[in-house]
């Protein structure tokens, strides 16, 4: 009588599908020359300067100038009064454009989302390299700017006829 | 089961397989991109996101994998259902939010917008993943249980 194979459990098959996805994912990741860190490097080891709320409102005061790092659609909807927009994916077409405005300034304010921090660390990272003396990252959100009150500039809706 | 089940079981298997193992594939070879992807969302903390993009771009080649060689179906229709509910809900929070980006889910260049569209679609996609779940099937499959 041929001897029965021993079959996991749902959970237990569950399990070792995660692991086995798990160990094969961290030694791929580790020897394929495209592999990641466990941060990408503008988090792990940044050029730019962290900078909370109340100071970036001084900031923008004393005319820094923001970048939004947001969608472009995010920043047509509303942005930081007098923000300029550079977003990774279309960052190589649109620098060049920006590069004069953005060698002018004083320092360079950069705002993204807040918890994962993307993209404005990757922008910011990108304009230090670029040779930008003083760079910051805002380490809240848009939502959080514009919920302090802070200067904010939106397209004018049209009023119905 | 039934002839027309076994082969609806297959059809399941080989198109959740499938479509697991295309959108893999540009995730588990561009892991920078997917996690720039994945970070979009901004629903991970900054510490987690490469990781998790990493776990999640091999879990689903591995779940890929599994579908079409037809090993531990159940488990990996657990998951594949398990994946694409969570993938619909993303979609519609996304929506509610106004996201607008891409989605992220398929290779570059595929053109889905995360939003409602993308959550229908997630959820239509999760219907063989529950087929499956109930009904694993054996045609072709190297060890179904």
């Amino acid at each position: 009588m041929p001897a029965e194979r021993k079959t996991p459990g749902l959970a237990l098959a569950c399990g070792l599908i995660l692991a086995a996805a798990l160990l094969l994912g961290l030694a791929c990741n580790l020897f394929m020359p495209q592999g990641i860190g466990w941060l990408p490097p503008w988090i792990s080891r940044p050029l730019w300067q962290p900078v909370g709320l109340a100071p970036a409102a001084a900031l923008h005061r004393q005319g820094a100038l923001f970048v939004d790092a947001r969608d472009p659609s995010q920043y047509k909807a509303a942005r930081v009064r007098g923000a300029l927009s550079l977003y990774p994916s279309e960052l190589k077409l649109i620098y060049p454009l920006l590069k004069d405005t953005l060698a002018q300034a004083p320092l360079v304010v950069v705002y993204g989302r807040s918890r994962s921090r993307f993209p404005a660390a990757e922008i910011g990272q990108f304009l230090r390299g670029q040779g930008l003396g003083r760079v910051y990252v805002l380490q809240e959100d848009f939502a959080a700017w514009r919920a302090a009150g802070l200067p904010v500039q939106a397209p004018r809706r049209r009023s119905g006829s | 089961m039934r002839p027309w089940s076994e082969a609806l079981s297959l059809a399941c298997r080989l198109f959740l397989g499938g479509l697991y193992l295309w959108a893999a594939h540009d995730k588990v070879w561009l892991p920078a991109e997917f996690a720039a992807a994945m970070a979009e969302y901004d629903m991970l903390p900054l510490w987690a996101v490469n990781p998790a993009s990493v776990a999640l771009a091999w879990l689903e080649l591995v779940l890929g994998l599994l579908l079409l060689l037809g090993v531990w179906l159940r488990a990996a229709a657990a998951w594949a259902a398990a994946l694409l509910a969570l993938f619909t809900g993303l979609m519609v929070w996304a929506g509610f939010t106004g996201a607008g980006f891409d989605c992220g889910c398929f290779p570059a260049g595929a053109g889905h917008p995360a939003g409602f569209e993308s959550a229908l679609r997630d959820f239509l996609m999760m219907l063989p993943a529950l087929w499956l779940l109930w009904r694993p099937g054996r045609w072709l499959a190297l060890r179904p249980q």
